[in-house]
């Protein structure tokens, strides 16, 4: 009798165990909506008129508007340029990982894929990183750039977070493509001889 | 008169107690190791740490301290053992090479990150440290084990160090199969990622044997105690939800489906303690090995995603993508788990009788 009220008991919790662990529970999460992190971006250029050896500032403030994220990236690339030394100097950052400087030549990821589609970058870009991301975070990025020739300088500014689940993931939504495959907003400043 | 008592004819006198402490000081440290270390793996997966110097590194190798005080209490006493040398031979054994290579991989990791950058859960310094922590930890566990065992008179508290004494074997045995089946191991410098179909196998056949000779271990060695498989199968919940589920805001929720995992193990508990049977311990093997791929959640998600699905999953992700594989997992390890779980319980019982269990 004894044994079997165990045997009894032993049944019942292991088939409420499956049940629960393999049916209801995965049914119930999957039924949530995942997490979708959007992030918005403003930029500021204090200029866009400087003559040759004078500097201007280009800050970023971006921000996640969406759900927790795993990643929240901002990140600058400069067409004009093909190294940002002695041109390009980040003076205030507040993302939680140090900034990245991808070199002309250097694989990266493209079309948002998460690294599964890649490229080889055409111009320098410095990419900002925060890891993970709460709901309503606010990061700066700001940068003093002395351009070194005269004519148009060019900044493509970009945000994204991750997961990338959707076109609100990324911001712009809309516009110029980089060498990414990916949209940014193109400011340009114009250096007087 | 009164003879006063010296260190060395303290040490004398006491020296099984003494090596017990020096047992228990490495099973401590290796405990803290192998805590710091699950911390260590969500901590990269969640903020991609920069430098050497972070807090589970911290835990890590003051847990490494800590065993190396372990190892050398145990020396010390070793010395000065009149009657059970033998016995005691093989944990002072396991636990010097262990702290050798658990000291060793400290600054090999220091130097592997200055010189490589962030490394992957599988490379040289790692794979010496799970090696350092398994060693150590097995020497911790025959040390306590076998001063159990040859103790004359036994009282109920002394069991639970059994608890202590095979905690960090399941946590060490987990992070080798882990650092062998997770593809956490691609670096720009190194591609160390496991063969996905073996990975598939490792996880497979070597997570349910583990939880199973683990528990059924400790439940031969306790005399069949009720509770045993339970204190020891809710720490390693405890311990597996608090470094790789809470840190994770994304999965806070789910940690309502993580604590079901405590019913096969009551249930293994209750088998085992009221038959106190090879049969018993066998059908409880069955069963803990059966619910291996929940008991590891989350990340073993990503051992069979690379096989199964081949998404990309960020962190956030992952208990979508963990249930979106549970029926398939299910189906293809089912089986294959309750065969390792039995295989596991009556490895169990040889290895318990031949070499914890020594008179």
């Amino acid at each position: 009798m004894n044994k079997l009220i165990i045997i009894g008991i032993i049944g019942v919790s292991l088939a409420v165990y499956f049940s629960m662990t393999v049916f209801v529970l995965p049914e119930k999460f999957l039924a949530k909506e995942q997490f979708t992190p959007i992030p918005f971006l403003e930029v500021e250029v204090s200029s866009t008129q400087i003559n040759l050896g004078e500097s201007f500032r280009l800050s970023t403030f971006s921000e996640n508007i969406g759900d927790y994220g795993d990643i929240h990236i901002v990140s600058a690339g400069f067409p004009t340029l093909s190294d940002t030394e002695e041109i390009v100097r980040i003076v205030s950052y507040d993302f939680s990982n140090s900034p990245i400087y991808i070199e002309p030549g250097e694989e990266i990821g493209a079309k948002y894929s998460g690294g599964l589609e890649t490229v080889y970058a055409q111009y320098p870009q410095i990419e900002a990183m925060n890891r993970p991301v709460q709901p309503g975070t606010k990061f700066v990025m700001d940068f003093e750039i002395t351009p070194n020739e005269p004519g148009p300088f060019t900044v493509y500014v970009k945000s994204i977070d991750i997961p990338h689940t959707s076109s609100s993931s990324h911001y712009p939504t809309e516009g110029q493509l980089d060498h990414q495959g990916e949209y940014v907003l193109v400011y340009t400043v114009n250096v007087n001889p | 008169m009164e003879v006063r008592q010296t260190p060395l004819s303290f040490l004398q006198k006491n020296s099984q107690k003494i090596f017990l402490i020096g047992s228990i000081c490495a099973s401590f440290g290796i405990l803290l190791v192998t805590v710091g270390g699950s911390w260590d793996i969500t901590n990269h997966l969640l903020n991609k740490p920069e430098t050497f110097f972070s807090p589970p590194h911290a835990l890590m190798y003051s847990g490494v301290a800590i065993g190396l005080i372990g190892a050398a209490i145990s020396f010390l006493a070793y010395r000065k053992l009149e009657n059970f040398k033998e016995i005691f031979r093989l944990p002072l054994r396991l636990k010097f090479v262990g702290i050798f290579l658990l000291v060793g991989a400290g600054p090999f990791d220091f130097v592997w990150h200055s010189n490589f950058g962030l490394d992957g859960l599988l490379s040289p310094p790692h794979f010496t440290l799970l090696s350092g922590m398994m060693l150590c930890s097995l020497g911790g566990m025959f040390g306590i084990s076998r001063f159990l065992q040859n103790k004359e008179s036994k009282n109920n508290f002394s069991n639970y160090l059994l608890v202590l004494a095979t905690l960090p074997v399941w946590l060490a045995g987990s992070g080798i199969i882990s650092s062998l089946s997770l593809p956490f191991s691609n670096t720009d410098y190194f591609q160390f990622n496991p063969e996905p179909t073996f990975a598939f196998v490792m996880a497979t056949v070597g997570y349910p044997f583990l939880m199973s000779l683990i528990c059924i271990v400790t439940a031969k060695l306790s005399g069949f105690k009720p509770g045993m498989i339970s204190i020891l199968g809710g720490f390693f919940l405890l311990i597996y939800g608090m470094t790789a589920i809470v840190p994770n805001f994304a999965l806070i929720e789910s940690v309502e489906f993580y604590s079901m995992n405590m019913i096969p193990i009551v249930m293994a508990d209750l088998i085992v303690s009221f038959r106190k049977t090879k049969k018993a311990s066998i059908i409880a093997g069955g069963i803990l090995g059966s619910g291996f791929y929940m008991v590891y959640y989350p990340y073993i998600m990503y051992t069979y995603n690379e096989s199964l699905l081949g998404k990309l999953v960020s962190p956030s992700m992952i208990y979508h993508t963990y249930f979106e594989l549970m029926p398939q997992v299910i189906q293809f390890t089912i089986i294959p788990a309750i065969i390792m779980g039995v295989i596991g319980a009556i490895f169990a019982f040889r290895f318990s009788n031949k070499t914890l269990i020594k008179k």
